[in-house]
């Protein structure tokens, strides 16, 4: 079984491409790419920055051809690229490269900004989908899993996701390391623009106690404010409004500062001491920049933010070599498995075969023997013993190893000397087959969780088997 | 006592590069955690100043070194107070590495000289009110120590290039705030005590000596503080540089005032 992943993000095509390509609802089209005879499982990711589709399949071949044409019949419904053309604008990743790519996608590596946290659900949303849609089957759900956990393990081991990196995020954060908590503070919102709503819901998260929005037509400061739960105001009432706010954002047209080092100086003078924050997203400036002289007074104006928000990301971006480190334990790991349920099929062959040449060697016998009664039994239990014993120790080196290319070239040695060759369908046909826990073929990989998915998730396989 | 004293320095050390740890890595669990490193080195102290009495001969707790190991186990019990009021990560740091550089050095420090028996409670009392409020005013001078540094990186505004949130102006504020409500009237009283054993034990309530006079002055230095912080129009940033400055007096009048005479 091979993964094989089809996709384009931000990087290799233009948004006016990509949305050719995005999909609300892929249950059906996920369930027409799985009823092409290449195709055992697959899964849809479909965001604003990529669409990947991520599929099993016995035929690599065939399945690449199959993601192109799905690419352009299916899922841009012709209107896009035709399928010669997208070569260009997707990347086709297969194996370890594929495995390696979901869990950097799911960690938020491979993201626009690097450490994102919607990028995790909106993976997980994909799986979902393919595990309603009936299509996400024992390897799928596997490499999700894994993938889930690695994205934890980067998130809890690694500061990707520590620093923000939006400018109103970075004001909130901002905030925080001036005022103890945002619950019981009041903010003035100076504009009722997008950066403003865009602050504000930022606040808004963060529990912000209250507020006002001021603007030169009190009509949209209305309209911002009643989203918001805030309270509407003009401009002519900022001097009152200043003194009884703890943040104040600005972001409103003018060539001359708003906000004066004497005006806010006034409205210092009544808050005892109480540290006042400024952030000023407003070009040309509507905060004098004097006013950060000011002992009580903090301000940053865009250019600060931005460059907080730089070094922010620069600094997720060195986090996310630790990641990749991560991502890499974790590709090692899940190889391991793959090449665990790859010696499956071969297990059971070798155990088949054994068995029938012990049964066949007793049928052979048995009227030479003459034996009566519990001697039957007892020679039963000798030769199924003496075949468990001599087939231990090949069955346990297949199911032990975990380096995929030294797994590989095992599995090929034991069909040729067991002379399991001439099984090779019957063999694919295992493959696709839910493990049987009793066999216990995986060995370590066979935990619960995995033993769960191939019984719960693959329902498709057991089809096949069928 | 002196295993007590060493194990409780110990426990001390160690919750300080553990928050240490939890600054640099990040680990906010590990940080968060720490503060139980805290409270267990002040329950091995108290079992050290409980089991005082057994030593031949038993120091007083007026001995210099003692006065200083109350001061520093009440500093951490006020600190586990504030952290359980007020958001306060990373405070546990500087509170841990002070616990154990008083406890070891109070370790150290070993009285050659029996304790005069006055035949009253006043030494004690003394000592015990002086230290709760140098404690209390210890703690509102680091809090003041950290506000200035962190108001410093958020006027130079490089402050969100940390890896960890260290506690917030306001919160630094708050602390100075009620460790100066709590640590003046605890000074006073220990002043107050202080002219009473004095009086008990030379018939006068002032002998004018160096360490009598420093702290007088220093006294009167924080009732100024006070004034300016509760009724007059104090800023915070200004009130912080007067806690550092004011410790600092009240430390050399202490400790200072006495090497120096």
């Amino acid at each position: 079984m091979k993964i094989v992943l089809l996709g384009m993000n931000h990087r290799t095509a233009p948004v006016d491409v990509r949305e050719h390509f995005a999909s609300d609802e892929p249950g059906a089209l996920l369930q027409k790419l799985v009823d092409r005879p290449e195709i055992v499982e697959a899964t849809l990711l479909s965001t604003c920055n990529r669409v990947e589709v991520v599929v099993t399949t016995e035929n690599p071949d065939g399945a690449k051809y199959a993601l192109y044409e799905f690419f352009a019949r299916d899922l841009a419904n012709g209107e896009g690229p035709a399928a010669g053309a997208l070569e260009e604008l997707t990347y086709l990743r297969q194996g370890r490269e594929a495995v390696e790519h979901v869990f950097r996608v799911a960690s938020s590596i491979d993201s626009m900004v690097v450490g994102e946290p919607q990028i995790l659900g909106q993976v997980k949303d994909a799986y979902r989908e393919a595990t309603e849609a009936g299509v996400a089957g024992a390897v799928l759900s596997r490499l999700f899993q894994r993938a889930f956990a690695t994205a934890k393990r980067v998130k809890n081991e690694t500061g990707i996701a520590q620093r923000p990196v939006s400018v109103a995020r970075v004001a909130v954060d901002l905030a925080k390391q001036i005022f103890e908590t945002l619950e019981d503070k009041s903010a003035l919102l100076i504009g009722a623009g997008d950066m403003i709503e865009a602050a504000l819901i930022a606040l808004h998260d963060h529990g912000l106690g209250e507020r006002k929005v001021a603007n030169r037509t009190v009509a949209n400061a209305e309209a911002l404010a009643e989203r918001f739960g805030g309270t509407a105001h003009g401009l002519d009432e900022l001097d009152s409004l200043l003194s009884d706010s703890d943040i104040v954002l600005t972001c409103v047209g003018g060539d001359t500062p708003l906000l004066t080092r004497a005006r806010i100086k006034r409205s210092l003078k009544g808050r005892r001491g109480r540290p006042l924050f400024l952030i000023d997203i407003g070009v040309p400036r509507n905060v004098d920049p004097a006013v950060h002289k000011l002992d009580s007074a903090y301000l940053y104006d865009l250019d600060d933010l931005q460059e907080v928000a730089a070094a922010n990301e620069k600094e997720r971006r060195r986090e996310s070599e630790r990641a990749e480190r991560i991502v890499y334990e974790e590709r090692e790991q899940f190889e391991g498995w793959m090449v665990a349920l790859q010696a499956v099929p071969t297990i059971r062959n070798l155990r088949d075969r054994a068995e029938s040449i012990r049964s066949g060697e007793i049928d052979r016998f048995a009227g030479r023997l003459r034996l009566e009664g519990g001697q039957n039994e007892i020679l039963e239990q000798l030769t199924r013993s003496i075949v468990n014993k001599l087939m231990h120790s090949p069955i346990a080196q297949l199911r032990d190893e975990t380096d995929r290319e030294a797994g590989l070239i095992r599995l090929e040695e034991a069909r040729r000397l067991f002379g399991l060759d001439a099984t090779s369908d019957s063999d694919r046909d295992a493959s696709r087959a839910p493990l049987d826990d009793s066999e216990n073929e995986l060995g370590e990989y066979a935990d619960a969780e995995a033993t769960e998915n191939v019984a719960q998730a693959s329902p498709r396989l057991e089809e096949s088997n069928d | 006592m002196y295993a007590l004293q060493y194990m409780a320095a110990a426990l001390y050390l160690a919750t300080g590069v553990a928050a240490v740890l939890g600054l640099a890595l990040p680990a906010p669990k590990v940080l968060h955690g720490a503060r139980w490193g805290l409270l267990l080195g002040a329950a091995v102290q108290f079992a050290a100043f409980a089991t005082l009495h057994r030593l031949d001969p038993a120091p007083s707790l007026t001995d210099l070194g003692y006065a200083v190991a109350v001061m520093s186990w009440l500093a951490v019990l006020f600190t586990l107070l504030l952290l359980a009021r007020i958001r306060l990560p990373g405070f546990v740091t500087p509170v841990a590495f002070v616990a154990f550089l008083a406890t070891f050095g109070a370790t150290l420090h070993r009285p050659d000289v029996i304790a005069e028996q006055t035949g009253t409670t006043i030494p004690h009392a003394h000592v015990l009110l002086a230290s709760a409020g140098l404690a209390a005013l210890g703690v509102a001078g680091l809090a003041g120590f950290f506000f200035l540094i962190e108001h410093r990186s958020l006027k130079k505004r490089r402050s969100v290039a940390r890896r960890v949130a260290m506690p917030s102006l306001e919160a630094l504020d708050r602390v100075n705030r009620v460790a100066l409500s709590m640590g003046f009237p605890l000074l006073s009283l220990g002043v107050i005590t202080g002219a009473l054993w004095l009086d008990a034990r030379s018939g006068s309530l002032w002998s004018g000596s160096l360490h009598e006079t420093w702290m007088l002055i220093a006294w009167l230095i924080y009732l100024g503080l006070v004034v300016l912080r509760f009724v007059g129009k104090q800023g915070a940033r200004q009130a912080a540089a007067s806690a550092v400055a004011g410790f600092s007096f009240l430390i050399f009048a202490v400790l200072g005032a006495g090497v120096v005479s």
